[in-house]
């Protein structure tokens, strides 16, 4: 199975599904969540084969690059591939007016966001990003309530503007070395060194960062995870702020390695912990205490990127992971808690299984062993101090004491749940949704296998170089040789 | 480490007997003095032992439960096994088994028992003069320890008769009261704290709270209180012997040595009135204090 | 079955896991108990294999470690201990206390169980990552004991939570800073580096490893979670937090400062303006921790805060002997972690069942249970005499040692510090046994009886062991010694008695005898010379010529040192609290800034702001 079957079939789907609609109105609800399965299994296959062969460069339609576009079916992307569609399918809206348009909506992301893992051209990636961007505005605002509109609206303007940074990001790089393929940009360090090139990527940060929730880019985050559904909260701090990560993380790893705009990354970085830990202290409600958190796990995989090195990435991913698996959990646990944070005293005992779940997940977002945010922290703390020769100590200060914070609102919270007040009546909303439970186990077993699932992402940052990927391509025949863009042979 | 049952046993028999008795005549000692201050006769020779057995003969013994009895017991044994393990003259053997250290705390042991037994008479006037007595405890032992920090600092080692042996290798100079006078000052200080004599009587107070500790002690209890007197008056004033005066070579110099040194203490006792307990403590913490720490800092200087 | 580290572990899991499923049950104390007593046999039987080191089979690898256990002398010494006072917390909750006494055995249970195997895998660490992970494990465990009770408990255990999660935060940095200097996490790369590292690298190591583990010792600066916390646990969870759970933080010191770093290194490291040592200033923070904290407790009205205070006080006293370094010093800091853990357990417990009769441990609502509760008496009696120093108790004999390595190293000032902590422990146990036990009856306490023997076995059986070890500290120091020459200092010269030394001697056996004899002979005076005794009734007391009535109260309690406070009132600071108030003010201003930052409304600003910036920043 080819992957680019991954990004065709979900905007194909998108595409005919307002005309299918016209024929029978109930195509709305299963046309969707039926064609993001069968482009699940379809990604859990082209992932396995990736397991067995290797990593692979495609080149779409049989044109080589640099003219061509370039797919990378590698690890990282096939992985941010099924991840997204597992949770595309399993975080599917419910409380929308339109089921048709979410539909579309969603198909739309999930193609792109396909698109977007696996691109290995500037330009292609970009314009990916900006279809997964709009795709999120109009996810943002998919309940129709007011404040969603209002908060969609400023995620709209900031994204859009992000978006002109980072195409101004783009026209500088190709500027400077007239390609915009990541393989041959690889090889072109030097002529990134210069002022442009480190420019560029401090406009590409910039730019990509709104989605990936950096600071200061980050402001819509709160009102935007505040007012949406829970399970679009869950999707969006779950999965779409990874694939924005996922976009600098290609970027550094194959391109702008070493170079001193990171220094630029990291200060983002840092204030991104420091500034979301607090203000999730601060925080009045669940929701924005978990959007503040969101901000702040983000903050942290920013650090560990710019610190660089085998063990910053490992990091990051570790952290990437943890967060996509807690996160989407938290916020469906949450949602049997709305209102104010005063109103929780005692209800964690009307549902003891989804409070204690609440503080198990708390503690791996927190960094408490054996639990995989602990290695996430850890690693982090490895790269500061191998990487980092002066100030060393003033960033590790930094994110610890925002860790501590960390601790104390999320037990504050704690405390208040299991503390005394009146049983909280029944409600229809269960401690713990099914599929926050899926989100659970999943978590469960990453905390077990840890080891293993190290490995595995050893291999997946190994992948990134593209001097590997090189030679894993010449031990093969050259699939765009013996191949056309459709997969057929010829 | 060789058991000489023999001398053991002895020991154990004749040095309690021997406190006993020598202390009986300091307390004489200490009520002639009083009497002669005050223009009288005094008492005679065999009044104190005759005041004890009156107590114990006393056809009402009122009681106020098993812990007022055993705190009594306590008591006693606590202040016989300190006689044992000071060195005399002639009897040292046990004194080999527990140090200056030991001794300190063994003097605290007669203390606690005293304030359990009188707690145990459930009288607040009781509870009040042993909260008073714990805070002077509290007060002298300050510069007391100072002392004896100095002490140990000097001769190197905490074991008494050691301590002994090295004041009397080098004559009247080597006795402690003339190598660090200080601490030997502030020692006294804390002596006359130690055995409730004016102006630090607060805890006994006789006009303000009904004798305080001694309300509901009657009987055979008010006399093993006075044979604790006896002992307490003894143990003090040889414990102040062995580290500043040199001990004793012989009998005859120990016994004028302890007498001499409870004699000032009991002649100062009479001319001064009393103070109150933040008093004592403040007073206590800063000038014996003061004197100690400046001991011993010209003792640490050496 | 073979003694192994496995085996133990095994058998501390799988009481957790039994509690766990089976907490509720009324025979779970039982059985509880049953599993700690055979945890404590096993490593009893360990005890000839730590030369070697008891390893276990149990074994990981992440991310390139290998993270493995195995146990040694200084971790079995603790181990005993701690599966020791489990064993005597489980027994008191084992009967009528589980089922009347508290809101919920399973949370006690379970929670203790938690506790013994999360110490364990920590004291049977071999490399810096099994110690972290255990580190971390205990102190969450300790944080789900402090919260069982709820309603203050539950503040006091989130300030705790604060403190805790800092303090393994910091102990976090110093461990990746070593495994990034030394190259590898086992102890073996820790021990081949140490010997290298520089000056700068050493203060920052001490400054981290000392912050980190002295919060869980409740050290100062950072005492002021321990008294709360412990005080509002329910009375045998209180008993075994108390008795060891502040002293992993010693066991973290023990290891990675004392052994790896060294005290020679310390005194390398000089204060710029003061011309102090580190060791020696160590060594006063230590005095201090002793002074305050004791001081404090002196003031208390609560009977187990003033226990709690007490805690953090003996904590210096095990800190000051191990950092004098020599034989006598390191054996008496020891040895004083075991007699603590046996008289503050009891104390604990004592209390624990007062409030299980009365209701109550507020001090001026408490008196005369003597005629009550005769056997909680004795224990109480036995442990504040421990508690004190005082022969012939145990606490006696490891205070003296650490006193005599004072002197012996020509630290007098300190010794005299030590001493004043001692001199205000006794001042104030003796408030706590007065204020309970002694005085006046008070009417609604005149029908309570006794607590059971599920309760009182555990009270008295602690005393005899406090008693015993005072009497023969032989026996305790064989235990010591195993943890002595495990890190590395020479062992003791010691017979059963006591020591031998060229400065002073200290026979135990000597001294208590004589102290029975001299009772006994004090007996003989007092019960046969004169008539015998007429026990009056407590109401039967001089009132200066009025008539008592049980209306009236008639027990010193309040206020018991009126004239000593009265002077040392105003001495007390609140410096710590006031700074502790500050950083949550900062935090919560702080916390307000950072949400108003997201909150602005013309974002598009600052993303421009910070383009600017950054390009400012990097090009």
């Amino acid at each position: 199975m080819n992957p680019e079957i991954l990004i065709a079939l979900p905007l194909l789907a998108a595409f005919l599904l307002p005309a299918a609609r016209r024929i029978d109105a109930s195509v709305g609800i299963w046309w969707g969540p039926l064609v993001v399965l069968a482009n699940l299994v379809i990604a859990a296959m082209a992932w396995w084969k990736v397991q067995l062969i290797g990593p692979q460069s495609i080149a779409l339609g049989g044109f080589a690059a640099p003219l061509g576009i370039e797919l990378r079916a590698d690890h990282l992307g096939l992985s941010a591939a099924v991840l997204l569609n597992l949770a595309v399918l399993l975080l599917w809206p419910r409380e929308t007016p339109d089921k048709a348009r979410v539909s579309t909506i969603l198909l739309v992301l999930t193609g792109a966001g396909c698109g977007l893992a696996m691109s290995a051209d500037l330009f292609n990636l970009y314009v990916f990003f900006e279809l997964v961007a709009v795709a999120t505005y109009g996810l943002a605002a998919a309940n129709g309530k007011g404040e969603a509109l209002i908060a969609s609206l400023r995620y709209l303007i900031l994204g859009a503007l992000g978006s002109a940074l980072a195409l101004l990001g783009i026209a500088l790089v190709y500027a400077k070395t007239g390609t915009l393929n990541l393989t041959e940009l690889g090889g072109m360090s030097e002529a990134l060194s210069g002022p442009a090139g480190i420019g560029a990527l401090v406009l590409m940060v910039v730019g990509f960062g709104v989605k990936a929730e950096l600071f200061p880019l980050n402001n819509w985050v709160p009102e935007v995870y505040a007012h949406t559904e829970s399970r679009v909260s869950a999707l969006m701090a779950g999965i779409i702020s990874k694939l924005g990560i996922l976009v600098l993380l290609r970027l550094i790893a194959e391109v702008f390695g070493g170079s001193p705009g990171l220094e630029f990354l990291l200060w983002v970085g840092v204030l991104g912990v420091v500034t979301g830990e607090l203000a999730a202290y601060g925080a009045k409600d669940m929701r924005r205490v978990l959007a503040y958190s969101s901000i702040g796990q983000m903050g942290l995989v920013a650090v560990a990127l710019a610190l660089g090195g085998e063990t910053g990435f490992i990091a990051a991913l570790i952290l990437m992971l943890n967060h996509l698996l807690v996160k989407p959990a938290l916020f469906l646990i949450a949602d049997a808690w709305p209102g104010s944070l005063k109103a929780l005293a005692g209800k964690g005992r009307a549902r003891p299984l989804g409070a204690v779940l609440f503080v198990l997940l708390a503690l791996s977002l927190i960094g408490v062993p054996p639990l995989p945010g602990f290695w996430g922290k850890y690693l982090l703390l490895d790269a500061i101090f191998t990487n980092v020769t002066e100030g060393a100590g003033l960033l590790v200060g930094l994110i610890l004491a925002a860790t501590v914070v960390e601790a104390a609102y999320f037990f504050r919270i704690a405390a208040r749940l299991f503390g005394s007040g009146e049983a909280a009546e029944e409600s229809k909303i269960p401690g713990l949704p099914a599929v926050a439970a899926l989100f659970v186990i999943a978590f469960l077993a990453l905390s077990v296998q840890t080891g293993r699932v190290g490995d595995y992402l050893k291999e997946v940052v190994h992948g990134l170089q593209p001097q590997e990927l090189r030679m894993a391509q010449s031990d093969f025949p050259d699939p765009a040789a013996s191949v056309n863009g459709k997969g057929e042979r010829l | 480490m060789d058991f000489d049952w023999q001398h053991m046993l002895i020991e154990l028999l004749v040095m309690p007997t021997l406190a006993f008795v020598v202390g009986l005549v300091m307390v004489l000692m200490a009520r002639r003095l009083r009497a002669r201050i005050e223009r009288r006769v005094g008492p005679p020779f065999w009044q104190p032992l005759w005041d004890i057995l009156k107590l114990y003969s006393k056809r009402t013994q009122v009681s106020h439960g098993h812990m007022h009895e055993i705190s009594i017991i306590v008591l006693l044994g606590g202040m016989i096994a300190m006689e044992v393990f000071l060195p005399v003259p002639g009897f040292d053997t046990f004194a080999h088994h527990g140090d200056a250290l030991t001794l300190i705390y063994l003097m605290m042991v007669p203390t606690l028992g005293m304030a359990l037994g009188v707690s145990a008479c459930a009288n607040p006037n009781g509870s009040i003069g042993i909260a008073r007595a714990l805070t002077a405890m509290l007060a002298y032992d300050v510069p007391f320890i100072i002392t004896v920090a100095g002490a140990a600092m000097l001769y190197g080692t905490t074991s008494l008769p050691e301590i002994i042996a090295i004041q009397q290798q080098q004559g009247l100079e080597g006795w402690g009261a003339v190598q660090m006078p200080l601490l030997a000052l502030a020692a006294l200080i804390s002596m006359q704290a130690m055995l409730g004599k004016e102006p630090f009587e607060i805890y006994v107070a006789p006009a303000e709270i009904a004798t305080g500790p001694m309300t509901e002690m009657s009987g055979k209890f008010l006399g093993s209180m006075f044979i604790m007197q006896c002992f307490q008056l003894y143990t003090v004033s040889v414990l102040y012997t062995t580290l500043f005066l040199g001990g004793g070579e012989n009998w005859a110099t120990f016994l004028i040595k302890i007498f001499v040194v409870v004699a000032i203490p009991m002649t100062l006792t009479n001319i001064f009135p009393r103070y109150k307990t933040e008093a004592v403590v403040a007073w206590l913490w800063k000038w014996p204090t003061a004197i100690a720490l400046v001991g011993l800092f010209v003792v640490m200087m050496r | 079955m073979i003694p192994s580290l496995d085996l133990l572990l095994a058998l501390a899991f799988g009481n957790l896991g039994l509690m766990l499923l089976a907490g509720r049950n009324p025979t779970a104390g039982l059985l509880s108990m049953i599993l700690y007593a055979l945890q404590g046999w096993v490593l009893v039987m360990l005890m000839p294999a730590l030369a070697e080191g008891a390893a276990s089979g149990l074994a990981f690898q992440v991310f390139g470690w290998s993270l493995s256990w195995e146990l040694n002398g200084l971790g079995w010494f603790f181990a005993i201990i701690t599966v020791g006072a489990a064993f005597f917390s489980a027994w008191f909750a084992a009967g009528a206390w589980g089922v009347q006494g508290t809101r919920s055995p399973w949370a006690f249970h379970v929670t203790l169980a938690a506790n013994v195997a999360a110490m364990l895998l920590l004291l049977a660490s071999r490399d810096l990552l099994t110690l972290f992970i255990g580190w971390e494990l205990v102190t969450w465990a300790g944080y789900a004991m402090m919260i069982q009770s709820g309603g203050p408990a539950t503040r006091a255990a989130y300030k705790y939570l604060i403190y805790g999660v800092a303090g393994g935060l910091a102990v976090l940095a110093a461990v990746v800073l070593i495994q990034v200097q030394a190259g590898g996490l086992g102890f073996a790369a820790v021990a081949a580096w140490m010997p290298g590292i520089s000056t700068g690298m050493l203060w920052a190591l001490m400054l981290l490893l000392g912050v980190g583990f002295g919060i869980k010792m409740a050290f100062l600066p950072f005492h002021r979670w321990q008294a709360e916390a412990y005080g509002e646990s329910p009375g045998p969870a209180a008993a075994f937090l108390g008795a060891i759970s502040s002293r992993m933080g010693l066991f973290g010191l023990l290891i990675l400062l004392v052994h790896f770093i060294g005290l020679a290194r310390l005194d390398e490291l000089l204060l710029p303006l003061i011309g102090l040592d580190a060791r020696i200033l160590w060594m006063w923070l230590s005095a201090l921790t002793i002074i305050i904290p004791t001081f404090i407790a002196l003031k208390q009205n609560d009977a187990r805060m003033l226990l709690a205070w007490h805690g953090i006080g003996q904590g210096g006293y095990m800190l000051l002997g191990v950092l004098v370094g020599s034989e006598l010093g390191v054996a008496g800091g020891l040895l004083h972690v075991f007699n603590y853990a046996t008289y503050q357990a009891v104390l604990f417990l004592v209390m624990g069942a007062v409030v299980y009769r009365t209701g109550t441990a507020h001090l001026d609502r408490l008196g005369g249970l003597i005629t009550r509760m005769p056997l909680s008496y004795v224990a109480m009696l036995f442990a504040i005499i421990g508690l004190a120093g005082l022969p012939p108790m145990n606490g006696f004999v490891s205070k003296w040692m650490v006193y005599k390595a004072l002197l012996d190293e020509g630290l007098p000032l300190l010794f005299v510090a030590a001493v004043i902590g001692t001199l205000g422990t006794i001042l104030s146990v003796f408030k706590l046994i007065h204020n309970v036990f002694l005085g006046q009856l008070r009417v609604e306490h005149e029908q309570i009886r006794e607590v059971p023997f599920s309760m009182w076995g555990p009270m008295i059986a602690l005393s005899l062991i406090v008693f015993i070890t005072g009497y023969m500290p032989g026996l305790a120091l064989d235990l010591v010694m195993v943890a002595q020459t495990s890190l590395g200092f020479a062992a003791l010269d010691y017979h059963l008695g006591g020591f031998v030394t060229d400065t002073g001697n200290l026979n135990m056996l000597a001294v208590v005898s004589v102290l029975l004899l001299g009772m006994g002979i004090g007996a003989g005076i007092f019960l046969l010379g004169g008539n015998k005794s007429k026990r009056v009734h407590q109401l039967d007391n001089y009132a200066g010529g009025h008539f008592l009535t049980t209306e009236v109260r008639y027990h010193y309690s309040h206020h018991f040192y009126a004239g000593l406070l009265r002077l040392i009132g105003p001495w007390y600071i609140t410096l710590i609290k006031r700074l502790e108030g500050g950083i949550a003010a900062l935090t919560d201003t702080l916390a307000a800034g950072s949400d108003g930052l997201y909150r602005t409304a013309y974002t598009p600003i600052l993303m421009l702001a910070a383009t600017v910036l950054g390009l400012a920043l990097v090009l």
